[in-house]
């Protein structure tokens, strides 16, 4: 079995803008993303108070290639970090049939 | 039914005449108070108040999410279509003539109060463009579960409001986000451009067209406005014997209607109660801006209500809802379009402020100014 090594861009924050994100993600090159509802608190967690019905939290990851892990977080810096209760990290994971996940 | 009478002089004189007597007579304030505590001690408040109360002592309420959902879905969708149902009734006795005042008196409201909301908290409060802007979205639009109590208020006073106020609700929802949005996104893009020429920073795109679409196609106005048309369609043209069984679901002789909302008002006492330690946070200028903003536009709404010919119980809701703050479409375009606003501020402001005083206050005071300005 071979493995390939890729970059996973995980983002949490609030629900409001995680469609944005993910859409943005396609367009610069993920072939997919996963969304997952989840539970916490942070220094920001005060902001996120504009769903209808109380606070989502989602997070958001994409496996992708060193290149687009980049242009990803480099628009959630742009766009969003300043004034929104959110969270981004990189992270190498090793891939099976990763190949399908490098579109380049 | 009370046709529209024109919008004339005596009128007016008539209304502050009114309106004068009210501050020196004693038999007004006590009346007002016997008001007030009538409506206190119904179901609908006082289980806004046991969510409050519950809260505040950590006691073990818990309404599911779902159950929420529901009930909102249901509240929403049986204003629309007993809305619409009678508002085939106006149309098919008097045509459009004694809607047409109401719609546009709600209209020019829609239009001020984001911008007096906008005025009294940037020049009086000091507070940012955004933060500003943010709040008057806020309070230039408008609370359906306010709508709801205020119109349960007026049929337990036995004067209930014009047939045609939930399509006021659908008029009242969107301007006043839009215009607090397009003037908020315009005066802080201007500052941003004036701070920041020369650092070289990229520009943050522009969530208006997003927010803005988002509002518009929100679950409150297609629920409420797409049930309107529902039964405003089929009352015109559906065998009424055929109408009959979903009039009686929907309006249910108001039973399960009332019954919804007090649930619905014990989750709102319960998220309310959450937010009754942001008060010492948000300071004393928001919480008298969240009693006093409500004051102003709630008279406004119902002296203009009864200038355009409205009812006893039409100028009352329609006071209530003008006062009303949203807390549901607008928390997620104002984050979009000014997401340097504090939600914390218009939160709580509209939840933990405005809306309990206009349930357990307002709603009275209304009702007692739609008096003093001589609708019947």
């Amino acid at each position: 079995m071979q493995l390939v090594t890729l970059k996973l861009v995980t983002v949490v924050g609030e629900a409001i803008i995680m469609d944005d994100i993910a859409e943005r993600g396609m367009k610069l090159g993920a072939s997919g993303h996963t969304m997952t509802e989840v539970m916490g608190h942070g220094s920001r967690s005060a902001r996120n108070v504009a769903t209808a019905g109380g606070a989502k939290t989602i997070k958001l990851e994409f496996v992708v290639s060193e290149r687009v892990a980049h242009d990803i977080m480099a628009f959630v810096a742009e766009q969003y970090l300043e004034h929104y209760a959110i969270i981004a990290w990189l992270s190498d994971v090793s891939v099976m049939r990763g190949e399908e996940y490098v579109r380049e | 039914m009370n046709l529209p009478s024109s919008m004339d002089f005596p009128l007016l004189a008539e209304s502050l005449g009114n309106l004068a007597v009210l501050a020196s007579s004693g038999d007004q304030s006590s009346r007002i108070l016997s008001s007030l505590t009538k409506n206190l001690l119904t179901p609908i408040p006082l289980c806004f108040l046991l969510g409050i109360f519950c809260k505040v002592i950590h006691g073990g309420i818990k309404i599911p999410k779902e159950l929420y959902y529901s009930i909102a879905i249901f509240l929403l969708m049986s204003i629309g279509f007993v809305g619409g149902h009678e508002l085939a009734h106006e149309y098919h006795e008097h045509g459009v003539s004694t809607i047409w005042k109401p719609a546009l008196a709600t209209l020019v409201l829609g239009c001020i109060t984001p911008i007096t909301a906008y005025i009294i908290l940037r020049y009086l409060g000091g507070l940012s463009i955004a933060d500003s802007a943010g709040i008057a979205a806020h309070y230039g639009s408008t609370s359906a579960v306010t709508y709801a109590v205020a119109n349960s208020f007026v049929e337990q006073a036995q004067h209930p409001a014009n047939s045609f106020m939930p399509t006021l609700v659908t008029i009242l929802e969107v301007p006043g986000i839009a215009i607090a949005l397009v003037l908020g996104a315009a005066l802080s893009a201007r500052q941003r451009a004036l701070q920041s020429s020369g650092t070289g920073r990229p520009a943050r795109e522009s969530k208006l067209g997003e927010a803005l679409y988002e509002v518009m196609t929100g679950q409150s106005i297609m629920l409420m406005a797409g049930l309107l048309v529902i039964g405003f369609i089929s009352t015109l043209f559906m065998d009424p014997k055929g109408f009959q069984p979903f009039y009686d679901f929907f309006q249910s002789k108001g039973m399960l209607f009332r019954g919804a909302l007090c649930i619905f008002l014990l989750e709102m006492g319960l998220v309310a109660g959450e937010k009754l330690g942001d008060l010492l946070k948000v300071g004393p200028f928001l919480v008298a801006f969240g009693i006093i903003v409500p004051l102003l536009h709630g008279f406004l709404g119902v002296w203009l209500g009864h200038m355009a010919g409205l009812n006893l119980g039409g100028c009352t809701v329609l006071g209530a809802i003008v006062s009303s703050a949203s807390y549901i479409a607008a928390p997620p375009a104002v984050r979009l379009t000014l997401p340097e606003a504090n939600p914390t501020l218009s939160i709580t402001a509209a939840l933990a402020i405005t809306f309990p005083f206009n349930i357990a206050f307002g709603i009275p005071i209304y009702f007692e100014m739609a008096k003093w300005v001589g609708a019947q």
